[in-house]
């Protein structure tokens, strides 16, 4: 054979090895994952509780918590993800709702991995815990926070066992100065789950929804024993309290009214389906059950 | 008698900032009980003229007076007391009936909140009569046809109870048979309740058979202004509308006749 | 045909000659007795309505106990559901279904089409601004013990207002229905693009909050909110009280209007501002309501004819008898849950104008 051909063989040889040799496209493979994106603030919590911080390069526009994370880059978030930052940092995973599907198409087309959250109830939370640590390759780090906050929850709910239920309505959103625009929590959802952990029972529990807008008359009607107010963000003012008993006060003849059982927490810990489940819901427990935490 | 006294009018033209069309020194009188035609071409000012008779527009220059009152100062509503227009052309914006159409011609007699009484129905009435229409009192005005229309608009101008009569081109949008039966009741009208009549048209044998007087305008300038055999004549009809035409009196017809026979420059 | 206009059709047609004397005997039923007959009857479905509706709700009422003066209030469930939650929705609902119906007549007349509705010339676009704001921003401004967002949706009101008036007056004191048109269409497409643009930098509830109250919302909670209405109410009917022969003049034309002593620019400007402040209350009441403004008005041509006299006041007071019957569907329906009360109203207004372009071809 002639020296030229060996030649064109033996780099065809090295171009088929190098080929045949090359790193597999990522598809739902369960390695490590060592840039992450994430678009859900309740999963980047959940990266971090699982030692996966480190690997979190850029996270979304509402995310707080850990305090770690507002140091990191911010890139959009349900609704208007800046794909071009995202796709910029290069990350080999992204984290995004289920919902975005756009977004998921165009990482795709890119051939990086995507992690899908779809929002679910209390029982989501692990659920998701559990495949998104087989996602980043830490699956016994989430078994073990998953344990963690199981027992939490069992404990809270352990606490509260016996005592009476208060019927509760459980507000997650209000217009600040009238009772027009209260948004309540239905039957399904993290916060009736977390309802029912820490000891209460939703006034609107037959209602399979997560977010219902309850008519005055309603309200009235369904008498609940405690109004249990969740505000994501800002501080809690003696003003706001006592705004609160007054916008309240027009339903006079509710029992949480005339008991004065009105109940506002705030911190946006309460309304992230995440690692921090069990502080809100031992909040609700507090709130509802103040005798019991003392 | 309705006097206009050196009337001047200009329209300004936003985009070029120039006065594109004029009324230039404008007299006109009107004697009690004439009808008098107002005949000009295209864009010589017949319709700002009548605007201004009828205190719709405000001149810049002159005045107009009714019976001696200047027009000026006077409010809408005493004006319309006096004085009544019939527009070429009527499009409600809604279903009215005939009766409605003729009795909003007493609005100018009526009290701010003051709804019609049987006085004025009575008006109504006689208005449909004397033009004929009384048979269509219940009909919606849209679904008539054209001479029914202008007859409807006629009797609504005569509700007013007006003494003067201002009509725009009254049988433009007729055919013959109606326009013949439009001219036919305005001579009755004017005969009979000695309405004084300003009769803007086109049609040269029209206000030669109806109009003891007539105005000739071009470019906003009255031309020529006297009894119809002295100003309808083919030197006054070529100086306005540059046509050689020919104007005899037609005995059948017992009026002035014109026969337009070509254009010249 | 209504019997109204039958009425009027009869006496007429009872004419067979044309013989003068014939003539007395063809008198149509004189403007007196039909408005009458109009306000009568429309006002009885008002009280009728008004009547009925606070009986009917989501929840079972013991009417004994509502009425029990023995039972102190603040432990009368029954008492308070219908005081508090049912009687101020109703009134609500009255006073602004009748300024959206009444303002929609007059911008129909103003606008010389029977397709025009309050919310054509971009009052209700500038009041949703105003209210999209006070929700983004409503945690950090705060009125006193008043929410903002009936509030700033009046504010927003008044500048979309401000903004086509003073366009539409500015080549002479009459105003052109064109530039009118025009001017609204603008406004409205102009505001619209600054709602989903403050849409889109609010959070998840505040968009929905928005949404929702763009959906129309008639729970009012207590009478404050209509006390705080009912001066510009007041002022708006009271201005409509002068309008209507005015606009009858007015939809044959402007120079036909007048040159029947109708001063066409004050007529204007009088309808233009009594609308919008209607139509601006009506809003920051109980938000933009659609279909109210269109279909009533064209409900009531079709029983009482197109005399503004009679059309006016016949759909302020039917305009009110709807609302608070549409209000009543919207909160039993689907009880527990309530479905926007402008949802009702669309759901009815579609198909009614499918029949009527199927009727008229």
């Amino acid at each position: 054979m002639a020296a030229g051909s060996k030649r064109l063989i033996a780099v065809a040889f090295v171009l088929v090895v190098c080929w045949a040799t090359r790193p597999a496209a990522m598809q739902q493979r369960t390695t490590s994952a060592v840039r992450i994106v994430s678009l859900v603030p309740a999963l980047t919590e959940m990266l971090f509780a699982i030692g996966a911080g480190p690997q979190v390069i850029a996270i979304s526009s509402y995310d707080e918590f850990p305090p770690e994370v507002t140091s990191l880059p911010r890139v959009g978030a349900l609704l208007d993800p800046d794909m071009e930052r995202i796709l910029a940092l290069r990350p080999d995973l992204v984290v995004s709702y289920g919902s975005q599907t756009d977004v998921q198409a165009q990482l795709a087309r890119a051939k990086i991995r995507v992690f899908s959250y779809k929002h679910a109830g209390l029982a989501g939370v692990f659920t998701t815990l559990k495949d998104l640590g087989a996602a980043v390759g830490r699956p016994a780090e989430s078994d073990n926070l998953a344990r963690q906050i199981r027992t939490g929850l069992d404990a809270i709910q352990a606490r509260v066992r016996g005592r009476p239920q208060p019927r509760t309505l459980l507000v997650f959103e209000r217009d600040p100065a009238s009772l027009r625009g209260v948004y309540v929590s239905g039957g399904v959802g993290f916060l009736h789950d977390m309802l029912g952990i820490a000891g209460g029972v939703n006034v609107f529990a037959d209602v399979a929804r997560e977010s219902v807008q309850p008519s005055i008359e309603t309200m009235l009607a369904r008498a609940p024993e405690v109004i249990l107010e969740v505000r994501a963000t800002g501080l809690l003012a003696a003003t706001d309290i006592a705004q609160a008993r007054r916008v309240w006060g027009a339903l006079g003849a509710v029992p949480a009214v005339k008991q004065g059982r009105i109940e506002i927490l705030t911190g946006e810990h309460l309304v992230v389906p995440g690692p921090r489940v069990v502080q809100a819901t031992a909040a609700f427990a507090r709130a509802l059950h103040p005798d019991v935490y003392k | 008698m309705l006097l206009a006294s050196e009337l001047s009018y200009g329209y300004s033209s936003a985009r070029r900032n120039v006065r594109s069309f004029t009324l230039d020194h404008v007299s006109i009188t009107v004697e009690r009980g004439s009808l008098t035609g107002l005949l000009g071409p295209n864009g010589c000012g017949k319709t700002t003229l009548l605007n201004l008779l009828s205190g719709v527009l405000q001149p810049e220059h002159g005045h107009v007076s009714l019976n001696g009152a200047p027009l000026a100062g006077r409010t809408r509503r005493d004006i319309a007391r006096h004085l009544a227009v019939v527009p070429q052309e009527t499009h409600p914006a809604f279903d009215y009936t005939v009766m409605e159409m003729v009795l909003m011609g007493r609005h100018p007699h009526l009290g701010a909140f003051e709804l019609e009484g049987p006085r004025d129905l009575a008006l109504a009435r006689d208005a449909l009569a004397a033009t004929g229409t009384e048979h269509l009192a219940g009909r919606a005005y849209m679904t008539l046809s054209g001479g029914e229309k202008q007859r409807v608009v006629i009797a609504s101008a005569l509700t007013q109870s007006p003494e003067v009569l201002l009509l725009d081109e009254p049988t433009a949008s007729l055919d013959l048979g109606y326009q013949l039966e439009v001219a036919a009741l305005l001579r009755r009208l004017n005969l009979e309740r000695g309405v004084m009549m300003v009769l803007a048209t086109h049609d040269l044998n029209l206000a030669a058979s109806l109009c003891d007087r007539i105005i000739l305008m071009r470019d906003g300038r009255v031309v020529a202004q006297g009894p119809t055999r002295d100003v309808l004549t083919a030197a006054s009809i070529r100086r306005i509308y540059d046509v050689e035409a020919d104007v005899s009196f037609h005995d059948a017809a017992g009026h002035v006749t014109v026969t337009p026979l070509r254009h010249v420059q | 045909m209504s019997p109204l206009r039958q009425g009027t059709l009869d006496s007429v047609a009872a004419t067979k000659t044309s013989a003068r004397d014939d003539l007395s005997r063809t008198v149509p039923t004189p403007i007196r007795t039909r408005l009458l007959k109009t306000i009568v009857g429309f006002g009885v479905l008002l009280v009728v309505t008004c009547v009925v509706a606070p009986l009917v709700g989501s929840s079972p009422l013991n009417f004994a106990r509502v009425f029990d003066r023995s039972i102190p209030f603040s432990d009368n469930v029954d008492a308070q559901i219908f005081f508090i939650a049912r009687m101020p929705r109703i009134v609500a609902g009255a006073i602004a279904g009748a300024a959206l119906a009444a303002a929609g007549v007059v911008f129909q007349a103003l606008l010389r089409n029977a397709l025009a509705t309050p919310f054509t010339l971009g009052v209700s676009a500038g009041a949703s601004l105003g209210a999209m704001l006070a929700i983004v921003l409503g945690a950090t401004i705060s009125a006193g013990p008043f929410s903002a967002v009936p509030v700033a949706s009046l504010g927003g009101a008044a500048i979309a207002a401000a903004i086509v008036y003073r366009l539409a007056t500015m080549q002479d004191r009459a105003m052109s229905t064109t530039v009118l048109l025009l001017a609204g269409v603008t406004l409205n497409s102009f505001f619209s693009a600054l709602i989903m643009f403050v849409q889109y930098i609010a959070d998840f509830a505040q968009v929905y909050r928005a949404i929702r109250w763009i959906m129309g919302d008639l729970d009012v909670g207590s009478f404050d909110p209509i006390v705080a209405a009912l001066p510009m109410m007041a002022i708006a009917f009271a201005m409509f009280a002068w309008l209507p022969s005015s606009l009858n003049l007015l939809s044959i034309g402007a120079d036909a209007a007048s040159a029947r002593g109708v001063d066409v620019g004050r007529t204007q400007r009088l309808a233009f501002v009594s609308a919008s402040l209607a139509t601006a209350a009506a809003v920051s009441l109980a938000g933009p309501i659609g279909f109210i403004g269109i279909v009533v008005p064209h409900l009531v041509r079709l029983m009482v004819g197109v005399d503004h006299r009679l059309v006016l006041p016949a759909s302020a007071l039917f305009g009110a008898a709807f609302l608070v019957m549409c209000d009543l569907a919207a909160r039993t329906l689907l009880a527990p849950l309530e479905i926007p009360v402008g949802v009702i109203t669309a759901m009815l207004g579609g198909p009614f104008f499918l029949w009527l372009l199927v009727r008229k071809g």
